[in-house]
């Protein structure tokens, strides 16, 4: 007789190797009425800060359903200015609640002396913010009491005073603070046409034993008459080049749970399942290929 | 090579207040310039935060209409930069801000229709609160009832305004087309707005009696006085119905006597 396991009012506590789809308001009710088949789902912490009211009633419904990744937008990680003490309070509280599978930050900066831009800036790669990255990620984790996943942003422009490449940075952060990795492949690929990398070489330099998590996205074309940059804007479907880089993901990683997101200019809650599933039979690949 | 801090700083400052000269050179340029690269950087920070301010302010928005609205976004974010990375936290001052912004001078409405969307933009993300504790109130002896100070519920918030701003509001709807004219002379409005057990988000325009209760209790007042304040306001005010319907409703939430030997009859958030 099969031991019938006994569901938690809280849901299932492990993200499955499978696609998940990023949940915003905009398909709240969807998600609630339909039950989509997807593998988990993931929210941006920050939306989730406030005392009451129904993002949390929301979320507490759809926990109980699927697993759930909290995603930080916000906490601006690499800021020489003090941790805000009462964003990771929020935080904590959250995941005390809502017992995440997976927490992830940004290798990225927002805020000096008090003033905040509410982007995911670049940092340069030299030793010392690596120095202070360690410090801050293992702040972060001692607080929380747990590991977090650190994900590599897109970037519009970078440092003369960098000594390390980005995937160096990223590898020896994972290493030397003991934090995972959220490898965005879709930001591998925005910077790497903006900046004129190698994405297989990035790919290459990542163990794979760090990397927890993948993240796939839509970005923009800016075009100008001598070029053009790539922005990620996460209003569109992943892109084909974005997609054969991600199965070489797969196959040089293994199978890695991968979430869909898309953050403004949503479509119907479909179009996400959708991608998803192509997501997953890239995965069904990557396990056959494993076995 | 500059030390980290140094460097954030002339970040900050080549994006948001144009210095870009100074920091230029920590820039690599290859194809592009550093102006043209700084500015995705200022775009992607203007768009984020007035984002933001769209999420709160969609009425204000509709009323100036999207290109001024952005116009007068930006010129916030300039007068208030954000201080937090918490989105949720920014745009408080938009009610003010728009109150001394002279290209709207004329829409005297205008900031108490912001005041009202902020309300509602707080009420929405309040804390939870169980109702009013009847037990514990009928344990108070009667003569001390006068002292008592009641509490509104979190998710309970009273603005007055000399404008129609929630016939305003209402006649707004991000979707439809009703563009029924109001008359500002038509009068203002005591308001309170509250959320209701389905978490739905309840405007309820109040009498002179009911808002003068209300508004004794959030500022702290004793019970004696709130009476008296309503009693003032409108002569014929039915008190105890009127306050036995705001518990029963959970806008009063909770109370307590200025004597240790009471102890506060606040359950906090249910269970």
């Amino acid at each position: 007789m099969h031991a019938k396991s006994v569901p938690s009012r809280l849901g299932p506590r492990s993200i499955p190797v499978r696609a998940g789809i990023g949940l915003r308001a905009e398909h709240y009710d969807a998600v609630l009425e339909t039950r989509p088949p997807v593998g988990w789902l993931e929210v941006h912490s920050e939306n989730y800060f406030g005392a009451g009211g129904k993002p949390l009633a929301v979320l507490e419904q759809v926990r109980a359903h699927y697993p759930l990744s909290l995603h930080g937008v916000g906490l601006s990680l690499g800021s020489t200015d003090p941790l805000d003490a009462s964003h990771l309070a929020k935080l904590k509280q959250l995941i005390r609640r809502f017992e995440p599978a997976l927490v992830s930050e940004h290798l990225s900066w927002g805020s000096v002396g008090g003033r905040f831009l509410n982007d995911l800036l670049p940092l340069p790669y030299t030793e010392e913010a690596l120095q202070h990255l360690i410090m801050r990620v293992s702040q972060v984790q001692d607080v929380l009491d747990r590991q977090i996943l650190i994900e590599n942003i897109s970037s519009y422009l970078e440092y003369a005073d960098s000594s390390l490449t980005e995937w160096d940075f990223l590898a020896q952060l994972a290493q030397r603070a003991g934090c995972g990795v959220l490898l965005d492949v879709n930001n591998i690929y925005v910077s790497a046409c903006n900046h004129g990398f190698d994405p297989h070489v990035y790919l290459r330099a990542i163990p794979h034993h760090v990397v927890q998590e993948i993240h796939l996205a839509g970005f923009t074309v800016n075009r100008f008459e001598d070029g053009e940059i790539l922005i990620d804007t996460h209003n569109q479907p992943v892109h084909p080049a974005v997609w054969a880089l991600y199965r070489q993901a797969i196959q040089h990683l293994g199978p890695i749970p991968t979430l869909i997101e898309w953050d403004s200019d949503l479509p119907e809650l479909a179009v996400l399942v959708g991608e998803a599933q192509q997501a997953d039979a890239i995965l069904e690949d990557g396990h056959a290929r494993a076995a | 090579m500059l030390a980290l801090r140094e460097w954030q700083q002339g970040f900050t400052a080549a994006v948001l207040d144009g210095a870009e000269d100074a920091f230029a050179r920590h820039i690599r340029v290859r194809h592009f310039s550093s102006e043209r690269r700084l500015q995705v950087y200022r775009n992607n920070s203007r768009i984020s935060l007035t984002s933001a301010l769209e999420a709160v302010y969609l009425v204000v928005r509709r009323l100036v209409g999207e290109g001024f609205f952005r116009y007068a976004a930006a010129e916030y974010i300039h007068r208030h930069p954000s201080r937090a990375g918490d989105l949720h936290l920014f745009g408080d001052a938009f009610a003010a801000f728009l109150a001394s912004f002279e290209p709207v001078a004329e829409l005297t409405y205008l900031p108490d229709v912001a005041r009202l969307e902020w309300n509602y933009h707080q009420v929405f993300h309040a804390a939870r609160h169980a109702p009013l504790d009847r037990q514990a109130l009928m344990a108070i002896p009667p003569e001390r009832q006068g002292e008592l100070r009641f509490r509104l519920h979190p998710a309970a918030r009273l603005l007055v305004s000399p404008f129609p701003i929630l016939r305003i509001w209402q006649n707004n709807p991000q979707d439809g087309v009703d563009e029924e004219l109001i008359d500002l002379a038509e009068g203002g409005v005591n308001l309170l707005i509250f959320r209701d057990e389905e978490l739905d988000i309840r405007f309820q325009p109040l009498g002179d009696g009911d808002f003068a209760l209300l508004h004794a209790c959030a500022e702290g007042c004793a019970f004696a006085a709130a009476c008296e304040q309503a009693m003032t306001a409108q002569a014929d005010f039915d008190l105890p119905t009127r306050f036995s319907h705001w518990v029963a409703q959970g806008v009063v939430t909770a109370f307590d006597l200025p004597d240790p030997s009471f102890p506060i009859a606040d359950r906090g958030e249910p269970t």
